[in-house]
């Protein structure tokens, strides 16, 4: 791809600085956006592909296991049914927990699966299992979701990195998430949603001299490179490049670019703050944004910790589906909200709910996913699935059927070894897909 | 491992008889060495490194970062036949050898939790007398708090007891270590169970050892120090998985359990009154853990250490992971490992003598290129020599060292420091002339922030083990816009860009390989950089007028010369041991 095409995304900031300076700085106009910077990934014929679509992926992690009783599947007067009452939905015979007001108003852009089954209820094993699609075991460790799309679909036209993820605490590139693939496509986390530091080109350093010296650097190691490994000089350019392209959109870590009114829309607490942040990132063509929030493990106290922490998460996640719906970017942006499993119904004596894989729910809209439909049942006390029962394997078949990705790239080479990209065991769930 | 014993027997056996035969006499660790890893090589192999490559990739190992472009062009201009081995020599004798054994094992056992001054002491004594590796071992792991220059030793324990937050003390985070770092084993899936794949790791391994630290606290003082309290009972434990209780007294993992003594009778007047916490215990189940772990005779105390020198050096180990020895597991090279194990043991764990045995064999001086590689060889075959990242410390010395900026920035940092302490004797009567002379001091230690700032941007991840430095998004934009980054390639006094620019286009070239790269550029790149100074002088003569005006600091030539410095710098030839 030319370096001087330009993202259909393409904000006027951007032309900010002169163009015409870049390019004649280099003669070849390196450095310019484009997914030349991040070549590579992707054999060109199926990213020629893909890029007609533009499919992205937002996918918000609710860390240690958000109870389904209190949000996708309430049981009210029943004997584990807790306090709070379930209440109808923007789909007509759909009900959710009252603590999901606003994003019951989404309903008609969501479908809910209430009948998993997967097979960990332990957040030491099971956060890796279900984030890796539980694969059968060949002795590999496969990626994280986000670096599977990293991987079979690479960047979109934008030259963003593929996989960020907005996660409180600290940022950096996390390069565990890529498993056996390489570890360019881990993922690029941005801790609390603020930018990485050292972002803006040292005032020293004009435009054209930090092309130069860009285009020297390559030199150098392009001369290094011969008749040595090159793995970890591909790792280093590939750092080089992204660092240039977040230097070229720092517009994106800019708060004044943001009005007041989303930011109450979303919220200004954390999960507020980064799940805005991770509308911006799509917005701007990241591939998979990634949002996690912690602290979801309420073995004690349980419905007073829902009470606090769901609504926390409804407010954005409401305001996210009607943002991008509004812009409409709902037909291609897929949206998963989901824990390592779900919460006991059987209400310990702490008042807390345990960890449950045994039966619990995934949310999920946009690219690809049926609207304002729900899948499978528990039973009557949502202790456990009544009728069929589906595990993560199907979740991930169905999800990279929803984002469009090729046939021929549903496979891994892992040096030689062709493997599955999701259990083979499992295939998509037809009634989710569009 | 009894059989593995047997192998080693056997094979050493069949060695001996065979270079005995040959030459009267055992062969020295590093022919055999090369002996052990040629045997299993099937193909081409890369060339012995010449010598640029030799005495840079030497010097980064040796004493912690790049050789100058002075060091640089005495060795290549050496024309004696041992020129290597004097050169190994020399570089384990200077100070810096101590210092970057000191600074490895450091980010070994602390991986980058925190620093201590006492410990960082203890570590540099350990290497300044090049003491044996059992004997640090029991310093670490029964610290005496009553030698000044061994108490130190204790912070790899406090460090690990400090509680984090509200949680309570990670006694289990200690146990996992001890074993990870000084007997290659990760327990850790082995505290609650047996481990559930590796059938070696049994919950008893973890436990016994568990049941020492328990009783293993803090001291507080002004020193690094913990405390001891008797072990009276064994610890009872339970599976996860298995009916019944289970004890253990105190045990090296895999080895045999201590009894405990009964309490010693207690005159009643005595019980009442309040321990002193600082005594030492009656009985002292660490101290029976430190002897029984470091000895001799244990054979993954022996492997472990062996392994870890081995990977330092060569830049894989002969086990990988480095702390998952077991016999599902099985080393690259079982006969070498065994080899490099009973040696050092037989040798005194003398390290030096390990290190300089190492950088002896062909292994380690191997190139890490290759001409005619079309598919390149797996890592572990050594018939190529593997790229290392630089540690973080290694680069931050190494670009210092390139940019000619070390000397600079110690003096001023010795400098402030003084200034520090005459502050803090004669704070009251200072006179109008330390006065002057203190303004003109740095006000604050730039050496120690920009040693400080290379660490946050290239440093491990606390608590990670220091093996794997991934390049990160983070470092690139450190170098890329860092201001104290960008002005070590602004001239200084002395500085290597001070120096170029005052030489002709035509030594450029020289100064700035030998400086970065460590090498002499050939004919081609002598071409690029005479080229590209060129074109800048063009450039520069267009604008001649303005170019008068401009301080040799910011002329078109000054930056030009910046800008080739800094990509060298921030390129692969200059961040990685080659």
């Amino acid at each position: 791809m030319s370096s001087t095409q330009q993202s259909p995304l393409c904000k006027p900031w951007e032309h900010s600085f002169s163009r015409r300076q870049l390019l004649g700085a280099t003669g070849a106009g390196i450095g310019a956006l484009g997914a030349g910077a991040l070549g590579g990934m992707l054999d060109p014929a199926v990213a020629e592909e893909l890029k007609k679509q533009e499919k992205q992926v937002i996918f918000v992690w609710l860390d240690g296991g958000i109870s389904q009783l209190e949000s996708w599947d309430p049981k009210p007067n029943t004997q584990f049914g807790g306090p709070y009452r379930a209440i109808p939905t923007s789909v007509p015979g759909i009900h959710v927990s009252e603590l999901l007001p606003q994003t019951a108003q989404q309903m008609h852009h969501l479908s809910i699966v209430r009948n998993l089954h997967t097979q960990d209820n332990s957040h030491s094993a099971g956060v890796a299992r279900i984030n890796r699609g539980d694969p059968k075991n060949r002795g590999v460790v496969y990626p994280y979701l986000g670096s599977a799309v990293a991987k079979l679909m690479g960047p979109t036209s934008s030259g963003l990195p593929p996989y960020c993820w907005v996660k409180p605490y600290s940022g950096g590139f996390k390069t565990g998430d890529a498993g056996f693939l390489p570890a360019k496509y881990g993922a690029l986390a941005f801790g609390d949603a603020k930018a990485p530091e050292n972002l803006l080109l040292n005032e020293s350093v004009s435009l054209a001299e930090n092309a130069k010296r860009n285009e020297l650097r390559k030199k150098f190691n392009n001369r290094f490179a011969k008749g040595r490994r090159n793995e970890s000089t591909d790792a280093n350019s590939y750092v080089y490049d992204v660092a240039d392209t977040l230097m070229q959109r720092r517009d994106l870590f800019d708060e004044t670019k943001v009005s007041d009114k989303d930011k109450d829309r979303y919220g200004r607490h954390a999960l507020g703050r980064h799940m805005l942040m991770a509308r911006r990132l799509i917005e701007a063509g990241v591939r998979f944004v990634k949002v996690n929030s912690y602290h979801w493990d309420s073995h004690g106290d349980n419905f007073n910790a829902c009470e606090s922490l769901i609504p926390q998460f409804d407010r954005p996640f409401a305001a996210l589906l009607e943002d991008l719906n509004e812009r409409g970017m709902l037909d291609n942006v897929l949206v998963i909200a989901m824990s390592e499993f779900g919460r006991t119904p059987r209400i310990n004596s702490h008042v807390g709910r345990d960890h449950w894989p045994e039966a619990w729910s995934v949310a999920m809209g946009g690219s690809g996913i049926r609207r304002g439909h729900v899948v499978g049942k528990t039973n009557n006390l949502g202790t456990f699935v009544d009728g069929d029962e589906y595990d993560i394997g199907h979740l991930f078949h169905t999800w990279f059927r929803a984002l469009d990705i090729p046939q021929k790239m549903m496979e891994y080479n892992n040096d030689g070894q062709p493997l599955p990209v999701a259990n083979e065991e499992c295939s998509p769930i037809e009634e989710l897909l569009t | 491992m009894s059989r593995s014993i047997l192998t080693f027997a056997i094979l050493t056996f069949a060695i001996l008889a065979l270079t005995c035969s040959v030459t009267g006499a055992v062969e020295p660790l590093h022919q055999r060495i090369d002996q052990l890893i040629e045997a299993k090589i099937d193909g081409e192999s890369a060339p012995l490194s010449d010598d640029a490559e030799f005495f840079r990739r030497l010097t980064l190992d040796l004493t912690g970062r790049i050789p100058s472009s002075q060091k640089t062009r005495e060795f290549l201009k050496d024309t004696s036949p041992d020129k290597r081995r004097a050169a190994i020599e020399r570089l384990l004798e200077q100070p810096s050898y101590a210092e970057r054994m000191a600074n490895l094992f450091h980010v070994t056992l602390m991986e980058r939790r925190g620093d201590n001054p006492e410990w960082d002491a203890f570590l540099r004594d350990c290497f300044e007398q090049n003491k044996p590796w059992d004997q640090i071992a029991r310093e670490i792991l029964k610290p005496n708090p009553e030698d000044e220059t061994l108490r130190g030793a204790a912070y790899f324990y406090t460090r690990r007891l400090e509680k984090v937050g509200q949680n309570t003390t990670d006694y289990s985070g200690l146990t996992r270590d001890v074993g990870r770092l000084f007997l290659g084993v990760d327990l850790q899936c082995a505290e609650c169970h047996d481990h559930l794949f590796i059938d070696d790791y049994k919950q008893h391994d973890f436990q016994g050892l568990f049941a020492v630290y328990k009783g293993v606290s803090i001291r507080s003082g002004k020193f690094p120090a913990v405390n001891e309290a008797s072990m009276s009972t064994k610890l009872d434990f339970v599976s996860v998985f298995e009916e019944g209780k289970v004890s253990t007294g105190p045990r090296v993992p895999f080895g045999k359990e201590f009894e405990i003594p009964d309490p010693p009778e207690v005159d009643p007047a005595e019980k009442k009154k309040k321990p002193d916490p600082n005594q030492p215990p009656a009985f002292s189940a660490l101290s029976l853990i430190a002897n029984d772990l470091t000895s001799g005779d244990k054979e993954l105390f022996r492997k472990n250490i062996a392994n870890r020198l081995w990977f330092s050096m060569m830049g894989q180990g002969l086990v990988e992971p480095l702390d998952q020895f077991h016999s599902a597991n099985p080393p690259s090279h079982p006969e070498l490992l065994d080899l490099l194990a009973d040696e050092l043991a037989s040798h005194n764990f003398d390290i030096k003598w390990m290190v300089r045995e190492l950088a002896l064999t062909k292994t380690w001086q191997r190139s890490s290129r290759m001409a005619s590689a079309d598919k390149l060889p797996p890592r572990n075959s050594y018939r190529l020599g593997l790229q290392r990242r630089l540690t973080a410390d290694q680069l931050f010395a190494s670009v210092l060292q390139a940019t000619g900026n070390l000397d600079r920035l110690l003096e001023r940092s010795k400098a402030f420091n003084a200034k520090k302490d005459s502050e803090k004797t004669d704070s009251e009567n200072k006179d109008a002339e330390t006065k002057d002379a203190a303004a003109e001091e740095p006000a604050v230690d730039e050496y120690k922030e920009l040693q400080a700032l290379f660490l946050t941007a290239f440093g491990s991840e606390p608590k990670e083990p220091a093996i794997d430095y991934a390049p990160a998004v983070k470092q690139a934009l450190f170098l890329l816009n860092d201001s104290k980054v960008l002005d070590l390639l602004k001239p200084h006094s002395g500085n290597l860009i001070d120096r170029l620019a005052k030489m002709p286009n035509t030594s450029v070239a020289d100064e700035l390989y030998l400086s970065i790269f460590c090498r002499l550029p050939d004919e081609e790149e002598r071409a690029m950089i005479n080229e590209y100074l060129a074109e800048t002088s063009a450039a520069n003569d267009d604008n001649e007028n303005k170019s008068k005006e401009q301080s040799a600091e910011n002329s078109p030539r000054t930056t030009a010369l910046s800008q080739l410095a800094w990509a060298m710098l921030t390129s692969m030839e200059f961040c990685v041991n080659h």
